[in-house]
């Protein structure tokens, strides 16, 4: 059970987080979503005990404050840029981490294999790329299997495979009693982890829903994407626009812009022009 | 999964694994060397120099040797120490890694005392590489020394060296930026050991400062009290340094050593203090 | 060296004595002496005598190094007042402690050449005192002191209206000073003065030769006042660094010749107090070395006509002071072409004749600064203190008007002549040990911040 309840942080008397309340229950997937400057990390550096700030941070119902040494035994953190000693090789870093951690060297090797580092082991940290150190970063994350996972834009390194992959980790991570917390503004990520999206606007927390409900919440606008034969471009098109869509050629198709709700309605526009529609997605 | 269990405050364990990591960094640094091997560098060419007239007159030797080393110490020492601390807590604060620790389950006391004591080790071993090889240099060139007076002065020094070490992460604790730590740390370097002097040294020679007056104004400063209380170990009194040596003899006779030891322990233990509790709990990481 | 004649008489042998000797009461020396005829030779078997003896007649008394005269704790050990009165291979101890009486071991008057020699005298408070008592000898003897404030102590040696004494071979520890009165053409050789007030003491003694000596660990290693043509060779003044600490004083001494010294290791190699006096005199430093004093020399403001040559100024913390900054002219620093080694000239020697080629100038801005605000001395040495002289360097208009220029400057160290056999030296095995073990300790923590950090390989 994380707690957090009017949570108030100022830098040099600006606030960055207005009076944060939030509960996460064991076991539950929550998302904190919002632009950049939102506060998400903030949220997250204050429940490791890092910052200094107004307001109460609880978790399994003991202080940050005065407990920081206890709860962050049960915190994995990913930061966003993970920062290492950069001297340290792989194997070095796990393994002072796992002394930190009072954890056997068996499951350092465990966790090693997990994020597929194992032939990386003897390169100092600073020589890897910034993929291979989020996984790094996973990697010590997960030393202490603990009942929480924080995680500050975890694919955010990452190249679409290594994106991929991740996001398959922690979905066979989640689950159990354990708390999986990401701050993303990658409404895909968000979708396939959490069972809550908290979204963070200005430093305040602006609406908490599901994951699904997101883009409609916010009135968010989705490009549709579809597939044409090359000839039926220009028919689509003029029929888009001619029922009040904004629609761009783009490839071998049309590419509209839509509000979440009117996806439906775009594609039935093409179909009564009479055009074969090949192929349909979605972009956010 | 582990869940949380109570754990005290302050490991021996988790400090030690700290520390040796902190050492193992110092010893890593370039700029540690530098400092290390100009200090023993230099205290050798010292000895060696002050050695080839030695021998003529053989007697009392080591003390104008030790005098020139003293002062080698009190320029090179604070240098190392406030360097070496200021860059501890913001350095790593502007890396990020600060961040990394502290995300282990181990408190801030933790992280700042493994800091201390590895960062410490790495200037033991710099100033007992110094005074070994100024040592031995003197003896193969057939110098030699009073043996007790040559390690209390290597002792005094490595206390003057905690004590910076301390002032170092006091600055260092109130800043994240290491550009600025390092230049408040030679600010500081700069100040205790020519301003304060040239400071207490226009006073008195503008305002006819009584002889306590200088002689506390001037014992004050941790690197006075390192000197004078080397002084007393080789030079047996402090009635050469004139008449504000002879207050200080007269005052306070034989507690004046502990007088000056105190000085340096407090120089320890103050700034070391108000940094620890800075950084446990004032500073954002 | 001259020898107090012993007309040798009637040999008294005091074996019957033997077996008295080992009981507790004393023996009545002075029953021994009064009965003895005058200018015999009394030989003491080994035994403790009862000390407050008066000898008022030629005699010698030999105690063969095994006969203890002990004074009770009062009064003298004996009291000379014939002339040739000699004492052999005595220990004399426990004397009074007055100092009004002068209570001494041995106290001589118009003991003309009284012969005190090979004698050990231990808790005494004047050792071997000597008044008018010309052509003494005090020779080979070793004076203890008693335990007392040092104001309270008597002197190891005292010699009054006493000429033509000789005090040789001598070792002399913790009185108070061993101090020469109105006594001319004195020869003081080979002697070893220590942990005293004043280690010698000259005062109105003229003419004297004084060679060989060690003064070392004394407030005051040699004080020359008020005395005429002396001869102070050969001698080692080391560790003499108490408040006033000097090697050695000269109080207004004219005529003096200094040479082959070594002056080591004190708080003021040489102090110049009105020394020469006379106008027409200059005093002569030659072949001395000068090395690891606070001070080399000290001078009091307007001290003139002191000729050095060929001296060593090694390491002293200041080469030359003069007392409260006063005027300085009028010394000698190169006697025919021929300089002093300063250790730290800073010119050359391009044409390799061993002189420099440009002149010694002493013009530390520190020092001057010390001499003139005597509290400066507190910050000598320290970085702030040299960084005062290197500014001074850099910008000639801050530097002071020089101390000493000597013209001719000697770019090699001079042999130095060796010291006499006695004075401290250090061992080294225990800096090597201490050396060693700080190594050691650098290499553990150096192998210790290389070993590997975690479980994981």
């Amino acid at each position: 059970m994380i707690r957090v309840q009017d949570l108030t942080k100022r830098y040099s008397g600006t606030p960055v987080l207005r009076d944060v309340s939030l509960e996460i229950a064991p076991g539950e997937s929550v998302a904190l979503w919002g632009p950049n400057g939102a506060g998400k990390t903030t949220i997250v550096l204050c429940m490791l005990g890092f910052l200094h700030f107004d307001g109460d941070v609880e978790v399994f119902g003991k202080d940050v404050r005065r407990c920081g040494k206890e709860i962050r035994a049960s915190i994995g953190y990913v930061p966003q840029q993970p920062s290492f000693y950069d001297d340290l090789t792989v194997a070095e870093t796990l393994g002072f981490s796992a002394d930190l951690r009072s954890i056997e060297t068996a499951r350092a090797e465990e966790v090693l294999a997990l994020v597929d580092l194992e032939e990386h082991r003897g390169k100092p940290v600073g020589a890897l790329s910034g993929g291979l150190r989020q996984r790094l970063g996973l990697a010590v994350a997960l030393l202490g299997d603990p009942p929480i996972l924080l995680l500050d834009e975890p694919t955010s390194n990452l190249d679409a495979a290594a994106r991929q992959a991740t996001v398959n980790l922690l979905e066979e991570l989640r689950g159990g009693d354990r708390m999986l917390i990401v701050t993303s503004h990658h409404l895909e990520e968000v979708s396939m982890l959490v069972d809550r999206v908290v979204v963070l606007d200005d430093g305040v927390v602006v609406d908490e829903c599901a994951p699904a409900e997101l883009g409609e919440r916010l009135g968010l606008r989705s490009w549709l994407h579809v597939l044409l034969d090359p000839d039926d471009v220009p028919v689509a098109t003029s029929a888009l626009t001619a029922s009040g869509f904004n629609a761009h050629l783009n490839g071998r198709g049309v590419l509209v812009d839509v509000a979440p709700e009117d996806k439906a309605k775009a594609v039935e526009v093409i179909s009564g022009a009479g055009v074969t529609i090949r192929d349909l997605e979605v972009w956010r | 999964m582990t869940v949380a269990v109570a754990r005290p405050q302050i490991e021996a364990g988790t400090v030690v694994t700290i520390a040796r990591k902190e050492l193992r960094d110092s010893v890593r640094n370039k700029w540690f060397w530098l400092y290390a091997i100009a200090f023993a560098g230099l205290a050798g060419v010292l000895t060696t120099l002050a050695l080839p007239s030695a021998r003529v007159a053989g007697y009392g030797a080591f003390g104008r040797s030790a005098s020139s080393l003293v002062a080698l110490v009190q320029l090179i020492v604070p240098l190392m120490g406030l360097t070496l601390g200021a860059q501890a807590l913001a350095g790593q604060q502007e890396r990020g890694t600060i961040r990394f620790l502290m995300s282990h389950p181990i408190s801030r006391s933790e992280a700042f005392i493994g800091m201390y004591l590895g960062l410490a080790a790495a200037l033991s071993a710099a100033i007992a590489a110094g005074f070994g090889s100024a040592g031995v240099i003197t003896v193969m060139r057939g110098g030699a020394a009073d043996a007790g007076s040559f390690a209390r002065i290597a002792i005094l020094s490595w206390i003057l060296a905690a004590a910076m070490l301390g002032v170092g992460m006091l600055v260092s604790a109130f800043t994240s930026r290491s550009g600025v730590a390092s230049g408040s740390a030679l600010f500081v370097w700069l100040g205790l050991v020519f301003l304060g002097d040239l400071g207490v040294m226009g006073t008195a020679l503008a305002t006819d400062l009584p002889v306590g007056a200088l002689f506390f104004s001037a014992v004050a400063n941790p690197v006075e009290a390192f000197r004078l209380a080397t002084l007393t170990s080789f030079e047996g009194s402090l009635d050469v340094l004139g008449p504000a040596g002879t207050y200080a003899v007269d005052s306070f006779g034989s507690a004046l050593d502990a007088l000056l030891i105190s000085v340096l322990i407090l120089w320890v233990i103050v700034p070391v203090t108000i940094a620890w509790y800075r950084f446990t709990r004032g500073k954002d990481l | 060296m001259r020898r107090t004649a012993v007309v040798l008489g009637a040999v008294f042998a005091l074996t019957s004595l033997a077996t008295a000797g080992a009981q507790s009461q004393p023996i009545d020396l002075q029953a021994l002496v009064d009965a003895a005829p005058s200018g015999s030779v009394v030989t003491l078997v080994p035994g403790v005598y009862a000390g407050n003896v008066v000898i008022d007649k030629p005699l010698t008394i030999d105690g063969g190094g095994l006969a203890v005269v002990d004074a009770g704790g009062d009064g003298n050990g004996f009291e000379i007042t014939a002339a040739d009165v000699t004492l052999r291979g005595l220990t004399i101890r426990d004397t009074g402690d007055s100092l009004d009486r002068e209570n001494a071991g041995v106290s001589g008057r118009s003991a003309s050449r009284m012969v005190v020699e090979d004698c050990v005298f231990q808790n005494v408070l004047f050792g071997v005192f000597a008044r008018q008592s010309p052509d003494a000898v005090i020779r080979n003897n070793v004076i203890g002191a008693k335990d007392l404030d040092l104001g309270r102590r008597g002197d190891g040696i005292r010699v009054w209206e006493t000429s033509g004494a000789q005090i040789i071979g001598n070792t002399v520890d913790g009185g108070r000073d061993s101090v020469m009165w109105y006594s001319d053409n004195l020869i003081v050789d080979g002697n070893k003065f220590t942990n005293g007030r004043y280690g010698l003491h000259f005062m109105y003694s003229h003419d004297a030769t004084i060679t060989n000596n060690v003064l070392e660990g004394n407030s005051v290693g040699g004080f020359l006042m008020y005395s005429k043509n002396l001869t102070f060779t050969g001698n080692f003044i080391g560790g003499n660094s108490g408040p006033s600490g000097y090697g050695l004083g000269m109080k207004e001494v004219d005529g003096a010749s200094v040479r082959d010294n070594q002056f080591v290791g004190n708080r003021i190699g040489v102090y110049f107090d009105y020394s020469p006096i006379s106008y027409d005199v200059t005093n002569h430093f030659v072949a001395n070395l000068v090395a690891y004093n606070e001070v080399g020399l000290m001078f009091l403001p307007n001290v003139e006509r002191n000729a050095f040559t060929g001296n060593a100024f090694i390491e002293n913390r200041e080469q030359v002071g003069v007392s409260s900054g006063g005027e300085f002219t009028g010394n000698i620093w190169s006697v025919d072409g021929v300089g002093n080694h300063w250790d730290d000239f800073g010119g050359y020697d391009a044409d390799g004749d061993g002189i420099g080629d440009i002149p010694y100038k002493l013009d530390d801005l520190y020092s001057v600064l010390i001499d003139t605000h005597p509290e400066m001395a507190f910050f000598a040495d320290t970085p702030a203190a040299r960084a005062v002289d290197m500014a001074a360097h850099l910008f000639p208009t801050l530097r002071p008007r020089p101390k000493v220029v000597d013209e001719a400057p000697l770019v090699d160290m001079p042999q130095i002549s060796p010291r006499p056999s006695g004075a401290t030296t250090i061992e080294s095995t225990g800096l090597l040990g201490v050396s060693l073990a700080l190594l050691a300790a650098a290499a553990a923590i150096v192998a210790l911040s290389r070993s590997r950090i975690g479980g994981l390989r």
